[in-house]
């Protein structure tokens, strides 16, 4: 006979796993139903055995049963905290993926429609957030500036680009100090090389 | 008016740093604080955030217009603001950020009493309590709903099984003392004392530094 | 997440905080004040010096429009001093600290002083790396200033950059040799305090995770145990308490 606890214990290995994941794995439906069931089944088990006391029982006159409701109770709870870690670690995902960036429609088809329902709802209450704080870009960058301006070689003729500064001319072997955020394709691209 | 002004007008000789650079220290050690500690800390009092967002706001409109404006002897003040403002604006996002991954990681528990709901700003208490109830739906949509009605809350404590995380407030942190004062910290064998130095670097408990960083005595590094 | 970084400053961290040491700038070129955020820049005239937060000396500094004054602590004969300190005067402890600066108001000399606004003023607040700094003394961001002006000012040093990076080699190898002592100390870490003074922030930074974890694991796996000692002590401070008052009673 499987113990109570067993199926909960199954849904936390899952998380473990879902937590070391870049992605986001399929939802255990069947398995979280089957908890929610055992759940369900504790329950009427406390309260059928309750039922003939009408509400006195005496615990210290039944300890057998005492100690079966008891236990009882403790696996509805655990598998409460189980159910709970599984999908936690789920909706952290997700939020995961709201901060950097994604929104519902670049998710793969491995959430339920509750959770895409989730994510839209966490999207618009992290966009409301972001727009408290403008000016900071609360999802730009967590490493510490470096580098803003840098200096560039101009490896190639480049034409004219426009900057903040307004336009520069970019012919070859002549050199700029620079906004990095500026340049970066043209850097991708072979045109510029940024000197150390 | 605030205490320092106070202070000026009834004593001229009261030295202090020019607001601007008070501030900056004042965001530092906000940063390095909840950077460290294992708990939400006060957002802090007096305004020190949104003045500083406002400032922000003021610079980035002061960039545009320098902009505009070609004269190459502005160009380097131009590119000195905008290193100066990326540097703020990192601190300030690094810091909110701090402070939104633990509200998010405890939510219940830092909703749970009026001391520390103080902690959060009026900004965060709001999130913290929109994003506590969208997780509450998803849990009834997903297998709550299907509970007996005892067992579908998220705060039960019930039979002293906590569903309540908690950060955990034992951990172990480092601490600059900020003067000379008498430093006490429990341990597995033994609990210590010290009669601690300026500048010195602590490892203790966090439950045993919080009060020397709450008296001013020392800070977070 | 919101911020996956474990608590505690990185190291990329560290070097930007240590970023705002000020430190001491020969202008070369006429700079106009520059209203910043934190306040506005000194009005920069070749050759008056003038401190600067070091981020901005070494924007300047790659412009060619200052040279950076070292600080005397970095001087090749202060970090031999140094050296001299940490590995035949002191083989066990970091050297120590500098001292904390005069409290007094500077306009005020003798005057008797309360402390003010900025009394508990820290790293990287500190003047601590600009050329008033005392030598002989390595200041809590030593390490990434150190490297920052090697990296970008090497030219400005008081001896050829090889020899002042040949010293700091020397003085990382010997104070890392501490750190671990330091943290190998930790494994019976149950006496609830441990004090580091002198350690370096990049010191910190490097091996946070490691001490944390070590002093947080012994105090898991010593958990019950100190609940029990928690207990003993408790029922036998009473067993005092009460012993106390019958010698009152005695009186």
């Amino acid at each position: 006979m499987p113990m109570y606890g067993d199926l909960g214990n199954k849904l936390v290995q899952h998380a473990k796993r879902t937590q070391n994941l870049t992605h986001l794995p399929p939802y255990q439906a069947e398995l979280v139903r089957s908890v929610a069931r055992e759940v369900r089944d504790l329950d009427k088990d406390v309260a059928s055995m309750l039922e003939p006391f009408q509400g006195s029982f005496d615990p210290s006159a039944h300890q057998a049963m005492a100690c079966t409701l008891l236990v009882n109770h403790l696996s509805m709870r655990r598998n409460k905290r189980c159910l709970l870690a599984y999908h936690r670690t789920r909706t952290d995902k997700l939020e995961e993926l709201v901060w950097s960036g994604y929104d519902v429609l670049d998710l793969s088809a491995q959430q339920t429609a509750g959770e895409e329902d989730y994510v839209r709802q966490y999207g618009d209450l992290l966009a409301a957030y972001k727009g408290q704080w403008t000016d900071i870009d609360l999802t730009g960058s967590l490493e510490p500036p470096r580098d803003l301006f840098i200096d560039v070689r101009v490896l190639k003729d480049a034409g004219e680009i426009q900057t903040e500064y307004g336009a520069i001319n970019l012919t070859k072997n002549s050199q700029f100090y620079v906004r990095q955020g500026d340049v970066e394709r043209l850097i991708a691209q072979g045109y510029l090389q940024k000197l150390a | 008016m605030d205490i320092d002004d106070i202070l000026r007008e009834v004593d001229p000789t009261y030295h202090v740093v020019p607001r601007e650079r008070r501030d900056l220290q004042d965001l530092t050690r906000a940063w390095v604080a909840e950077r460290s500690a294992p708990e939400l800390l006060h957002w802090p009092a007096g305004g020190l955030f949104e003045r500083i967002h406002d400032n922000i706001k003021r610079q980035i409109e002061k960039v545009e217009e320098m902009t505009g404006d070609m004269d190459p002897k502005t160009n380097f003040a131009l590119i000195v603001i905008q290193t100066e403002l990326e540097r703020f604006r990192y601190l300030v996002r690094s810091y909110i950020r701090a402070r939104i991954a633990k509200i998010d990681r405890h939510a219940l528990h830092y909703l749970s009493t009026d001391e520390l709901r103080s902690r959060l700003s009026e900004m965060e208490l709001a999130y913290a309590t929109r994003h506590q109830a969208l997780l509450h739906d998803h849990y009834l949509a997903s297998f709550l709903s299907s509970f007996p009605p005892p067992l579908q809350n998220l705060n039960d404590t019930a039979g002293n099984i906590t569903m309540i995380d908690a950060p955990d407030l034992e951990s172990a942190v480092f601490i600059r003392l900020l003067k000379d004062t008498l430093v006490e910290g429990r341990g597995v064998d033994a609990d210590g004392a010290m009669d601690g130095r300026e500048s010195d670097i602590v490892i203790l408990r966090w439950s045993d530094a919080k009060p020397l960083i709450d008296a001013g005595s020392a800070e977070l590094v | 997440m919101a911020l996956p970084l474990p608590p505690g400053l990185a190291q990329a961290e560290v070097a930007f905080l240590a970023e705002m040491e000020l430190v001491t700038v020969v202008p070369r070129q006429r700079l106009e004040s520059i209203n910043l955020l934190s306040g506005r820049t000194p009005v920069l005239r070749p050759p008056h010096r003038a401190p600067l937060p070091l981020w901005l000396a070494l924007l300047l500094k790659k412009q060619r429009r200052a040279n950076i004054v070292p600080p005397p602590w970095l001087h090749p004969t202060s970090l031999s001093q140094i050296i001299h300190r940490e590995t035949k005067e002191d083989p066990t402890a970091f050297s120590a600290p500098p001292p904390p600066p005069s409290r007094a108001h500077p306009s005020q000399p003798g005057m008797a002083h309360r402390p003010a606004a900025d009394a508990n003023l820290s790293p990287p607040f500190l003047p601590s790396c600009t050329a008033d700094a005392p030598a002989g003394y390595l200041p809590y961001h030593w390490l990434e200033v150190a490297e920052a002006l090697l990296a970008h000012a090497g030219d400005d040093m008081a001896a050829p950059p090889g020899e002042v990076r040949g010293l700091l080699r020397d003085l990382v190898e010997v104070r890392a040799a501490k750190m671990r002592s330091s943290t190998s100390a930790l494994e019976g870490f149950g006496g609830g305090l441990m004090s580091l003074r002198g350690v370096g922030a990049m010191e910190l930074a490097e091996s946070r995770g490691f001490v944390l974890g070590v002093v947080d694991g012994v105090r898991r796996i010593g958990a019950s145990a100190e609940a029990t000692r928690r207990e003993e002590e408790e029922m036998g401070g009473r067993r005092e308490d009460d012993e106390g008052s019958d010698d009152d009673m005695g009186i």
